[in-house]
């Protein structure tokens, strides 16, 4: 083992534990009560998780809620940041999870197509 | 390589294990893979989390919750709650003790919070058996650092400059111990790591190791160079399996990973290491006798000079630290030792982990910064002493260290400052002790440890710890002089002088501080045969007798009575306590905080059933026929004279011992009537006057002689007393009301408890208005209160402090509020309104918040500027009394700083030889029982002084009864004191009758009976 052997190891490995560690960019909120889940919650999450990995993004934490109320909305996906601000994505499916990931999370670019939550779009 | 969204560490360490972590750990797998989320939800196996008393523990991230008590049978609900529906379990989430919330995150809970994270940083975080964990941590960077950059002085240099001291004790700077060390030429030499943890309650190194072990690892590599060794061993003891097996783990993974072997980074240095498990001899902790152990000879220790740096192992240059020292050096490393210089105090620098024990609310590991006080480990992050008993003291350092009382719980924790209090930092270990442990029986526990871990090599420590053993346990026996105490004082020093090692040296260490802090307590047991903690038992005859302040024979009159021998219970009472109706109704019965019935079901209820016996005695020929047997055995007249000013409680028992003993009494008394506080303060509700007449008529009928109207200082003179008798006892008791100290207090309508009560004790009604505030929150106020109530005012009670910290007898708050008393809390008086005439009209006050805890365990109220204006039409303040200041001037006696008179703790004698004083006038306001037990003492050495006899036993009978240990589930649940319902408690009505026959008798049959001692064959 020689000191560069020695970063890269640690470079892989930091990634497993990465989720031990605060100080992330952004958390990533699931729906996941009983309308979320018949939704397709979960495939959305594990859509999610393996975007995630593939780009090797270590910055997002993902967890789960509860019900949120919006129920002809679910799957229902918010995204905070570390600054305090949260965007909400409604009906999200596989494919608009990805485009989340690779848009917001990765270029932190919102989706704004699929964003909801600003009043002056509603109605 | 499967990314999960949540990493679930469940703590595998000795502990959590032992409380079920493991059986724990399956379910949850299993469960996790039923409900679909295995390649989601990892489970991670850690080390010690620190609060070993909460396991299992379990920590889930990024959501940094919390979990205890983890058990199998809630791993169900768990992974539904928490993993498939994203809610926390509340179930499972630790609670703050005081608001009962439960505490969300890791982050919010004080006990970790409050905690530095140095040594400790990567237990409970990494799964210590997967060293890619470690290195994911920066784990091997600093060895790599050093090896491919820098030179072996270099690295001294830098542990020089970071200040660290040696952790196994001694806190010996480790730089300068590596630097002696390097300098010796050798090609072979060693370093070793001492693992042997041996204090008694010490689990820190366990700890660390179960949780970090590659920081030990790769500490002993970077010494290893820096020293020029290149074999390293690293010594534990058998008793830690866990850690044996992480360690050897940690150990096959780094040569895995050639982090350990040959070649080294390139660099062409080599390092071995290897574990040596010692038997657990406590001996080979000491580094000497280990590095005999690791050569397979006899732990013995050697003398020094040499030392291990010149010659050890074997003969060659040998370095040892212990864990936490060689688990500091690669944090030290990788960040600098001028950052790791900037944590602790000037001398010391860096963190330590502590092993907190005993007595205490939450026992596990704190690491804090040195410089830390006493005061916030124990309370801020230890949560203060269980059950809301009182600190006593502090065990630091283990066997070799010494006990530090309350006084010293601000002292900044360091080496230099323990040392000084006469204590030792040692491995870290700290025991907390509280009222209910006897420092003498601490100091035999020590020393017993001692005396069996001795190796026997040197006869100081050999036969030196053995007789001082010996001396304890004749002092815990009750069959030891002072002169014995003398010969054990200088034992101790003989044995730390000439002891070979550092175990007969600092042996003798717990005896010399508990001598330092509680001399006291050894001359009790010696003097008075007298263990006030109640823990040796052969000094008492119950543990309920033990609290009693007059050591009432409370098991014998119990079984008196359930033989329906009312007669001779009733003498049996009054042999200890001559009041017994009296006090029956008003003690604060500290004889049930120790009464071993309550670990059954709940304290037999004495009081009443003394307060029963006392009562039929009174109202039936009973009392008569016992006052005949009692002066039947009243001694022959002296002819000596003894004067008593003052016809309170502590008074009137000293009277009524004293004429029995034959003396001629004559009890001077400012008031009318005889009584004190029990006529002119306790309330007619609580204590009817016919009943204190009663008890008074058996104190004039054993011979004492009282004058009324006769006031010390005024119309008696002290030097008059002194000169006419044989001897004087003062128990004037506390009749100054403490000042409230803000502006206003001329007001027109502010009354002092005292003088209230006192006047409604004779009839008289003071005009009150009608909305009465009571400040205060001990027995005074609620008395205070619950009169006005009766005399029609609305009364509302204002305490600066909590309901719990009130110091008043909780049933009585209790009655109070039932009959319609409000109560504020954490509220502080600011100033009383007036208009312009000089009366009040309302009180203003301040909130108050907890601040820091006070060495009796209780929050100081810290005052905010968040205030208001309660209206009201008079203030009754009860805030506690104080001896007379102008009287106590004028005795010329010496005073304690707090103005009472000061008197020897064992004779209680003045500064006058001739004068003897006793009750509130010596420990400030208390209570009745407390100062009748000064009056009982009093006389039994009075009489002494007169006669040169100790003739207390030959007053009283010695009565025979069954003696058969009864079981534990006889008699039933306990019988509370009776009270009327709150509508029936008008004007005088005395608010708690009797107990009935049944009742009585009930409480017998639940006793016990812990006096019978029966000899072990």
């Amino acid at each position: 083992m020689n000191l560069e052997q020695l970063k890269q190891l640690k470079e892989k490995a930091q990634k497993q534990i990465a989720l031990r560690e605060s100080g992330k960019k952004y958390r990533v909120v699931v729906s996941m009560g009983t309308s979320g889940i018949a939704a397709g919650a979960r495939e959305v999450m594990k859509t999610m998780l393996d975007e995630l990995e593939k780009r090797g993004i270590e910055s997002v934490e993902v967890a789960v809620t509860g019900e949120i109320g919006m129920v002809d909305a679910e799957p229902v996906v918010r995204v905070e940041e570390a600054g305090g601000e949260k965007t909400t994505y409604a009906k999200v499916n596989p494919e608009i999870a990805r485009q989340i990931v690779v848009e917001h999370l990765e270029k932190g670019k919102k989706v704004e197509s699929v964003a909801v939550g600003k009043a002056k779009e509603q109605e | 390589m499967s990314t999960a969204r949540t990493h679930v560490l469940l703590c595998t360490g000795t502990g959590c294990s032992s409380a079920g972590s493991l059986v724990t750990r399956d379910k949850l797998r299993e469960e996790l893979k039923k409900a679909g989320l295995g390649d989601e939800i990892r489970v991670v196996e850690t080390g010690c989390m620190g609060r070993c008393d909460l396991g299992p523990c379990a920590l889930v991230y990024p959501d940094d919750t919390f979990y205890q008590f983890v058990k199998p049978a809630d791993v169900k609900a768990l992974v539904e709650e928490h993993f498939v529906k994203g809610r926390p379990f509340e179930k499972l989430l630790p609670r703050d003790p005081v608001t009962k919330s439960v505490i969300a995150t890791k982050e919010d809970f004080a006990f970790f919070r409050l905690q530095a994270n140095v040594i400790r940083r990567n237990c409970g975080v990494i799964n210590p058996e997967n060293i890619e964990e470690y290195i994911a941590r920066d784990g091997y960077a600093a060895l790599g650092k050093v090896l491919t950059q820098w030179k072996p002085e270099q690295v001294i240099a830098e542990i020089k400059a970071s200040g660290l001291r040696g952790r196994g004790g001694a806190g010996f700077p480790t730089g300068v111990k590596w630097e002696l060390m390097a300098k010796v030429p050798s090609a072979i030499k060693y370093v070793v790591c001492n693992a042997d943890e041996g204090d008694p309650g010490a689990f820190m190194n366990r700890s660390v190791i179960e949780g970090d072990p590659h920081s030990i690892v790769e500490g002993m590599i970077i010494g290893g160079y820096a020293m020029g060794a290149n074999q390293g061993y690293i010594y534990i003891r058998a008793e830690y399996p866990l850690a044996i097996k992480r360690l050897q783990i940690a150990i096959d993974q780094a040569y895995k990973y050639g982090l350990l072997g040959a070649n080294l980074f390139e660099t062409g240095f080599r390092f071995d290491l290897e574990l040596r498990i010692g038997a657990g001899a406590f001996v080979c902790g000491e580094e000497t006798a280990l590095m005999r152990s690791i050569e397979g000879r006899r732990g013995q220790p050697m003398p020094r000079p040499p030392f291990p740096a010149q010659r050890g192992l074997w003969g060659y240059p040998t370095n040892i630290n212990n864990v936490e020292t060689w688990s500091a050096v690669p944090i030290i490393i990788r960040n600098g030792a001028p950052w790791y210089a900037t944590i602790g105090t000037e001398r010391t620098k860096g963190t330590k982990v502590f092993a907190l024990t005993g007595k205490i609310k939450n026992t596990g590991l704190a690491e804090v910064t040195f410089g830390t006080p006493l005061r916030d480990i124990i309370y801020e992050i230890g949560g203060g002493i269980l059950g809301g008993k009182q600190f006593k003291a502090v065990q630091t350092g283990g066997p070799s260290g010494g006990v530090i009382p309350a006084s010293h719980l601000d002292t900044p924790v360091e080496y230099e400052s323990l040392q000084k209090l006469g204590s030792i930092m040692g491995s870290g270990g700290m025991v907390v002790m509280d009222e209910d442990s006897c420092m003498v029986d601490v100091a035999r526990f020590f020393l017993e440890f001692c005396c069996d871990e001795s190796c026997g090599k040197c006869p100081p420590c050999r036969v030196g710890t053995r007789q001082m053993l010996g001396l304890l346990e004749k002092i815990c026996r009750g069959e030891a002089s002072l002169d014995d105490l003398k010969l054990l004082e200088d034992l101790c020093h003989t044995v730390k002088d000439a002891s070979l090692c550092g175990l007969g040296q600092t042996a003798p260490n717990p005896v010399l501080t508990t001598l330092r802090y509680f001399r006291h307590e050894y001359e009790q047991h010696i003097r008075e045969h007298r263990c006030a903690a109640g823990v040796c038992s052969a000094l008492a005859i119950s543990p309920c007798e033990n609290t009693c302040p007059l050591h009432m024979n409370i098991p014998a009159f119990l079984q008196l009575l359930k033989e329906d021998r009312i007669e001779d219970a009733f003498e049996q009472v009054v042999m200890d306590n001559p009041l017994p109706s009296s006090t029956g109704r008003v003690c604060q019965h500290p004889c049930e905080i120790r009464c071993r019935r309550a670990q059954a079901d709940a304290p037999v209820n004495m009081r009443e059933t003394h307060r029963y016996i006392g009562d039929i005695a009174y109202e039936s020929p009973i009392a008569r026929r016992v006052l005949k047997r009692i002066l039947k055995r009243k001694k022959k007249p002296t002819g000596k004279n003894v004067a008593v000013i003052g016809a309170g409680p502590a008074g009137l028992s000293a009277a009524f011992y004293l004429a029995l003993l034959g003396h001629n009494v004559t009890v001077y008394e400012k008031a009318a009537d005889a009584g004190g506080m029990l006529r002119y303060a306790l309330p007619e509700y609580r204590l009817p006057k016919h009943i204190v007449d009663k008890e008074i008529g058996l104190i004039k009928a054993v011979g004492v002689k009282f004058q009324f109207n006769a006031q010390l200082g005024k119309n008696i003179k002290l030097d008059k007393l002194a000169k006419e008798n044989d001897a004087v006892f003062i128990a004037v008791g506390t009749w100054e009301e403490q000042a409230l100290g803000v502006p206003g207090d001329d007001a027109k309508g502010l009354f002092s408890s005292l003088s209230f009560l006192n006047a409604a004790s004779v009839g008289k009604k003071t005009r009150l208005g009608e909305k009465v505030l009571v400040i205060g929150g001990g027995n005074s106020a609620i008395d205070a209160a619950r009169t006005a109530m009766r005399q029609g005012a609305v009364v509302t009670i204002v305490y600066r402090r909590s309901r719990e910290d009130m110091p008043a007898i909780q049933e009585e708050v209790e009655q109070a509020l039932e009959e319609g008393a409000k109560l504020m809390t954490m509220l502080a008086p600011v100033r009383l309104v007036t208009d312009e005439k000089g009366k009040l009209t309302g009180l203003e006050v301040a909130k108050t918040v907890p601040g820091k805890y006070d060495s009796r365990g209780r929050r100081v109220p810290v005052v905010t500027k968040e205030t208001f204006v309660i209206p009201c039409d008079a203030i009754i303040k009860a805030i506690g009394e104080k001896a007379d200041s102008v009287l106590t001037k004028g005795l010329g006696l010496e005073t304690t700083s707090w103005g009472t008179i000061k008197v020897d703790p064992w004779t209680l004698q003045t500064s006058n030889p001739k004068v003897y004083a006793g009750g509130d006038y010596v420990t400030g306001a208390a209570n009745v029982s407390t100062a009748m037990g000064y009056g009982k003492k009093a006389a039994k050495q009075i009489d002494l002084a007169l006669t040169g006899l100790d003739r207390f036993e030959e007053l009283w009978p010695k009565f025979e009864f069954d003696n058969t240990v009864p079981p534990a589930s006889q008699g039933g649940a306990r019988n509370p004191a009776r009270v009327i319902p709150p509508e029936e408690r008008v004007g005088n009505t005395e608010v708690s009758p009797t107990f009935t026959e049944w009742q009585a008798k009930s409480e017998c049959y639940r006793c016990l009976r812990c006096d019978i001692k029966v000899e072990a064959k």
